[in-house]
C-alpha cells in the first residue's frame, strides 16, 4: 500500500506577499491541476493542518491568502521563503465555470471570502470574452483589511468589468461606505436576458442575507452558487467535522447551488 | 419530690439530661451512619414504648429518643441490648459488654456520609472506616469527636471535627485515552483546584501539589483516560471545633494516607489522651488536648510507631484561627492557667 | 447464521488454542479494567489485547466499543522532520478480536465511512482492517438497554470464528477454514452458538426518508429539553460503536522542536470546538443542537448518504455512559413522535 490520501508533500515556500497585517498571500510550488474554488490540505510541522482555500495558481504554483487566526495560521506567519510548506489535495469540487461561459457574471464576496474567488475573477478578467460582463461587488471591513489592492485596481480598470468595493464602516477613496448588501440593487438584473450566475462567498451571516436581497431582486435561486466554510480535519470524508446531514463540504463541496446550499443547516 | 439521678453517670450511659428534671434522652450510636433498617424498630419502640413517641435524629447521626423516665433506663439498657451487640460488636467488631447499655459517651459517634456506596461524588466506603476506627477509640473514657467524608466536599463536616477523615483519589491520567475536550479542566475549574491545564499538544497537565484529591477529574472524563486508582487516600483535618469559647475550622494535619496509616495514627489517641490528661479522664474535648499538648507534642504521639505509607504527607506546624468572641481570651490569670504550674 | 463444526474445549484447551494463534495473530477482547470506571469502586471493561481465555470479559457489556482496537482513541500517523513525513508502523501480525453481532456490525459502518465515502479509502483503517478477523461472542445473558434486534444487528456473517463460554469450558464454532487444522485432534459436538433473537427492549427506529423532513425536525421544540439536560460530554459518542469522528493534531518533542508526530484523537460532535473554523465561528453553539447534530446522523444523515439503514447497532452504550441518564431509545421515541406530529401538520411555535 504506498497510496496514502492523508500524507503531505513538502513543497518549497516560493515567495510570501503581505495583502495586509494579518493577511499575507504564500505562494508555494506546484505542479499539480487545480481548478478555481478549491482547496488543499495546508499543514505545518509543529503546528498541525488546515484547510485553505487556494486563491491563485499558475505555471508552478499554487497561493493561498491566510488571515493569521488559529494555530496552523499563526504558526505559517513565521515562515521564510525557501521554507517547505506541507500540502496535500486539491480537494473540493470548484466553481462551475463552464455554466458562466458567455453569460453575465455577478460575485459577491466579503473579507477573505474574496480568496476563494481571486484566481475565477482573474482568469475572467484576463480572457474578456469567457464572459460577458462581470459585476463584482466586494465589501471589506475597513481600510486596513483590504486585500488584494492590486488585484482590485487591475479588476477596475477591465472594460468588461462593473465593480463596487465596500468598506461597512470607513470613508475611504476608492471605497462606497456601507455593507455589501445595501448595493445588490445597483446591479441591473433585468438587463442580463437572464444570461447570468451569481456567486457568493463570505462569512455565513453575510452569506445568508446576501443570498436574501438576491431573491428579492427575483434572481432564480438556480443561478445562485456559494462556497461554504467548514471545519474540516481531514478533506476526504472520513473525520466528519464538514458533515451537514447527508452532504460533507469537502467531498460534495465547497461550491453548492442555492437550491442545496439553503437546506444545507448545520 | 426531685428524684435523685446521678447525671454524669447517666451521661456516660448514653443517656442525656433533660430540662425536664428525671427525663433523659437515649443516643444510640451508629457508627458510620449505616444500618440494617430494621433496627430502625427498636428506637421506634423505645420511642413509644418509653419515650414520648417522639423521635430525634442526632446532630452527630445518632437515633435519640427522648424523654425516658430514669426510672425506665434499666429495662431500656435491656431492650437495646441485641443493637449494641450487632452495631457495636458485630459490625465493628469493638469488645464491651452490652447488657448495662453503652459505657461510654466520650469518645462521639462517628458520623459519615453515604460515600462511594451510593454518591457519584464518593471516593471511599466512609462506613468501612468509620467502623474500623470505632473499634480504635470505643469503648474509651476519653473524648473524641471524628467523621469520614467520602470526597473533599467534606459533607462530613470533618473541618468541624476533632479528627476530619476525607476520602481522596490519586487520579491515574491515561495520555492515550485522552482526547483533548477539556472536561475535567473545566470541571476542575469550577468544582475543585484549578490543577488542570490543557498544554500545547492537547493533552491534560496537572500540578500534582495542589490536587485536592476530589476525583472530579474522573467523574468529567467522558472516555476513561482518567481513573480512580484501587488505593484509597484520605487526608485528616485537625482541629476544627464549634463551641462557645474557641470556635474554629480544622486545619490540614496529614494527606495521602492510605487507610492502614489512618487507622495506625487514630489508634494512637487514646494513649495521647492519657498522657495529656495524666490518666485522669475528665470530661473535655478533644481539641482541646491538642492545645494542652501543643501540636509538636501530639504529633510526636500521633505518630509514634506509625509506618507511614509512601505518598504521606503530615503538617509540619499548623496555625488554627480561632473565632474570637473577646480578644485575647488565651491571656488568663496564671491562677486559672492550664498549662503553666 | 450458517451452520459451523462446533467444538467443546476446556479453559486450558482454550488457553492453548490462544497461545498457537497469538504466533500469528494479535488477539482482543474486552478486558475488565478493576477500578477504571466513572464511579469509585466501579471496574470499566475494554478492548485490549489479551493472552489467556480467563481475561475475556464474557458477562458484562465493555464500557468502550470494539471500534477502539481499529482507531484507538489516540493513534500516531505520522513522524515527521523539517522535510519528511513518514508514516508510523503498520501492525506486523493478523489481528483477531473477540466481539458480539453488534460489535461486529458496527464495524461495516465503520467501513463505509473509512473506506467508501468518496471512493476514498483511509490508509491508516485499511492497513489494520485488511488484517482483521473476527470471533462471535454470543450473548446468553442480554444488558439492560441492548435493542440490537430493533436494527438488525443481531445476527451477523463477519465471524470467522465463534465463541460461547460454558461455565469452565467454550464452544468454538469454525466458520472460517484457516481454522480448521487447529481443531484437528478434537471431534465436533452437536452445539449451535445463536445470537440474540430477541431483545427485552425494542425500538421502533425513526425513518426520516428525506432532508426536507430532516429540517423540519432541526426546528421541533423535542430538542429544547436537552439544553438543559445535556452537559455535551462526549461520553455517548465515545462509547458509539459507530461514531468515527476524529481530530487531527501535530505535537512537537520537547527535546527537539524539529521532529514530531502527526496523530489522529476521537474527537465528538457533542463537544464544543467540534465544529469551529479557524476564524473562531461554531455553527451548533447549544447543546441541544449539537445533540441533535448527532441523533439526526445516527438517524437520517448516514442513511441518507449510504442508503444501508441507521447507524447504530443497538448496543446501548450512549445510554449506559450517559451521565445524565439520557435514553437514547427515549429520543428515538420522541423523534418518532415528532415526525408523526410534523406529517400530520401539527404546528409548533
Amino acid at each position: 500500500m504506498t497510496n496514502n490520501p492523508v500524507k503531505p508533500t513538502a513543497c518549497k515556500l516560493l515567495d510570501i506577499m503581505p495583502q495586509t497585517q494579518t493577511e499575507w498571500t504564500f505562494r508555494v510550488k506546484n505542479n499539480l491541476p487545480i481548478k478555481h474554488g478549491q482547496f488543499m490540505q495546508l499543514s505545518l510541522p509543529k503546528v498541525g493542518e488546515a484547510p485553505i482555500s487556494i486563491s491563485g495558481f499558475g505555471d508552478g504554483y499554487v497561493d493561498f491568502t491566510i488571515r493569521k487566526v488559529g494555530k496552523v495560521t499563526d504558526g505559517l506567519f513565521s515562515l521564510k521563503k525557501g521554507d517547505n510548506i506541507f500540502i496535500r489535495g486539491c480537494y473540493g469540487n470548484g466553481w462551475p465555470t463552464e455554466q458562466f461561459k458567455n453569460k453575465t457574471v455577478v460575485i459577491i464576496a466579503g473579507g477573505t471570502g474574496v480568496s476563494p474567488v481571486k484566481s475565477l475573477v482573474n482568469m475572467l478578467c484576463e480572457h474578456s470574452n469567457y464572459a460577458r460582463n462581470i459585476y463584482l461587488i466586494l465589501g471589506f471591513k475597513n481600510s486596513h483589511s483590504i486585500l488584494f489592492a492590486d488585484e482590485l485596481k487591475k479588476w477596475q480598470t477591465a472594460s468588461h468589468f462593473h465593480v463596487i468595493y465596500t468598506l461597512d464602516d470607513e470613508n475611504y477613496p476608492g471605497f462606497k461606505k456601507g455593507l455589501v448588501t445595501d448595493f445588490i440593487k445597483e446591479i441591473p438584473f433585468a438587463s442580463f436576458d437572464n444570461e447570468y450566475e451569481c456567486i457568493i462567498v463570505g462569512p455565513p451571516i453575510m452569506m445568508k442575507f446576501v443570498g436574501m436581497g438576491l431573491l428579492m431582486n427575483k434572481v432564480p435561486e438556480k443561478k445562485i452558487w456559494m462556497s461554504f466554510e467548514r471545519k474540516m480535519s481531514c478533506g476526504i470524508g472520513k473525520c466528519g467535522h464538514c458533515r451537514i446531514d447527508e452532504t460533507y463540504v469537502c467531498l460534495d463541496g465547497p461550491v453548492f447551488n442555492y437550491t442545496i446550499g439553503k437546506k444545507l443547516i448545520d | 419530690m426531685v428524684e435523685d439521678c446521678n447525671i454524669k453517670k447517666l451521661r456516660n450511659n448514653c443517656f442525656r439530661q433533660s430540662k425536664v428534671p428525671g427525663e433523659f434522652m437515649l443516643q444510640l450510636r451508629v457508627p458510620g451512619a449505616l444500618i440494617d433498617a430494621k433496627w430502625l424498630d427498636v428506637i421506634k419502640h423505645v420511642c413509644q414504648t418509653w419515650g414520648d413517641g417522639t423521635f430525634h435524629l442526632g446532630m452527630r447521626q445518632t437515633l435519640n429518643a427522648p424523654r425516658i423516665k430514669a426510672k425506665d433506663i434499666p429495662a431500656v439498657n435491656e431492650y437495646i441490648q441485641p443493637y449494641l451487640q450487632a452495631v457495636e460488636c458485630d459490625m465493628c467488631d469493638v469488645k464491651m459488654q452490652t447488657k448495662d447499655g453503652y459505657p461510654y459517651i466520650a469518645p462521639r459517634n462517628i458520623m459519615a456520609c453515604i460515600g462511594g456506596i451510593h454518591c457519584i461524588k464518593g471516593n471511599v466506603y466512609t462506613q468501612r472506616l468509620a467502623q474500623k476506627l470505632e473499634k480504635l477509640i470505643y469503648p474509651n473514657p476519653y473524648h473524641i469527636k471524628i467523621s469520614v467524608s467520602g470526597c473533599p466536599n467534606d459533607c462530613g463536616k470533618g473541618h468541624f471535627q476533632d479528627f476530619g477523615i476525607i476520602g481522596c483519589t490519586k487520579p491515574i491520567y491515561t495520555i492515550d485515552r485522552c482526547i483533548g475536550c477539556g472536561a475535567c479542566v473545566r470541571k476542575c475549574e469550577s468544582a475543585a483546584t484549578r490543577v488542570l491545564s490543557l498544554n500545547d499538544k492537547n493533552k491534560v497537565e496537572k500540578d500534582p501539589c495542589c490536587c485536592v484529591g476530589c476525583g472530579e477529574c474522573v467523574t468529567a472524563c467522558p472516555t476513561g483516560a482518567w481513573r480512580r486508582p484501587a488505593k484509597d487516600f484520605y487526608k485528616i483535618i485537625l482541629g476544627g471545633r464549634t463551641g462557645k469559647q474557641y470556635p474554629r475550622m480544622g486545619k490540614m494535619f496529614a494527606n495521602w494516607l492510605t487507610e492502614e496509616s489512618v487507622l495506625s495514627i487514630m489508634k494512637n489517641w487514646p494513649k495521647f489522651s492519657e498522657w495529656v490528661l495524666g490518666g485522669k479522664p475528665i470530661y473535655i474535648h478533644g481539641g482541646h488536648l491538642i492545645d494542652r499538648a501543643g501540636y509538636q507534642r501530639f504529633k510526636d504521639f500521633m505518630l509514634d510507631g506509625v509506618n507511614l505509607n509512601p505518598e504521606a504527607m503530615i503538617a509540619e506546624n499548623i496555625n488554627w484561627a480561632e473565632t474570637e468572641y473577646r480578644s485575647n481570651i488565651h491571656v488568663k490569670p496564671l491562677d486559672k492557667h492550664l498549662s503553666v504550674k | 447464521m450458517k451452520h459451523a463444526q462446533t467444538y467443546q474445549l476446556t479453559v486450558n484447551e482454550m488457553n492453548e488454542f490462544l497461545e498457537q494463534l497469538s504466533k500469528k495473530y494479535d488477539i482482543y477482547a474486552p478486558v475488565r479494567i478493576s477500578c477504571g470506571g466513572r464511579y469509585a469502586k466501579d471496574d470499566s471493561i475494554i478492548y485490549q489485547p489479551i493472552n489467556t481465555y480467563q481475561e475475556i470479559e464474557f458477562h458484562e457489556r465493555s464500557t468502550y466499543p470494539l471500534k477502539e482496537v481499529l482507531t484507538p482513541i489516540t493513534q500516531t500517523l505520522f513522524y515527521f522532520t523539517e522535510d519528511e513525513f513518514k508514516e508510523s508502523k503498520s501492525p506486523q501480525k493478523d489481528v483477531l478480536i473477540f466481539g458480539r453481532a453488534c460489535d461486529i456490525n458496527s464495524i461495516k459502518i465503520q467501513d463505509q465511512i473509512y473506506l467508501q465515502n468518496g471512493g476514498i479509502e483511509d490508509y491508516f483503517y485499511k492497513r489494520i482492517r485488511d488484517k482483521i478477523k473476527f470471533i462471535l461472542m454470543d450473548c446468553p445473558e442480554q444488558f439492560e438497554g441492548c435493542f440490537c434486534c430493533s436494527v438488525g444487528a443481531n445476527k451477523t456473517d463477519m465471524q470467522s470464528l465463534a465463541v460461547s463460554d460454558n461455565n469452565g469450558s467454550a464452544y468454538v464454532g469454525i466458520y472460517d477454514s484457516d481454522f480448521n487444522n487447529y481443531f484437528a485432534k478434537y471431534s465436533a459436538v452437536d452445539h449451535e452458538i445463536q445470537t440474540p433473537l430477541e431483545n427485552e427492549l425494542k425500538v421502533d427506529y425513526p425513518v426520516i426518508d428525506n432532508l426536507d423532513l430532516a429540517n423540519k425536525l432541526k426546528e421541533h421544540p423535542m430538542w429544547k429539553e436537552f439544553d438543559a439536560r445535556c452537559i455535551g460530554c462526549g461520553s455517548c459518542t465515545v462509547s458509539c460503536s459507530t461514531c468515527t469522528c476524529f481530530e487531527t493534531t501535530d505535537i512537537v518533542y520537547t527535546q527537539n522542536a524539529h521532529i514530531g508526530e502527526r496523530r489522529r484523537t476521537c474527537s465528538s460532535c457533542m463537544v464544543d470546538g467540534f465544529d469551529k473554523v479557524a476564524g473562531g465561528q461554531s455553527f451548533r453553539k447549544k447543546t441541544s443542537e449539537k445533540y441533535r447534530y448527532k441523533i439526526l446522523h445516527k438517524v437520517y444523515g448516514y442513511n441518507a448518504r449510504f442508503h444501508t439503514g441507521p447507524m447504530c447497532v443497538g448496543c446501548g452504550r450512549c445510554s449506559a455512559r450517559c451521565p445524565e441518564l439520557i435514553s437514547y431509545p427515549a429520543t428515538l421515541n420522541k423523534l418518532s413522535q415528532a415526525i408523526k406530529e410534523i406529517k400530520g401538520g401539527v404546528q409548533h411555535d
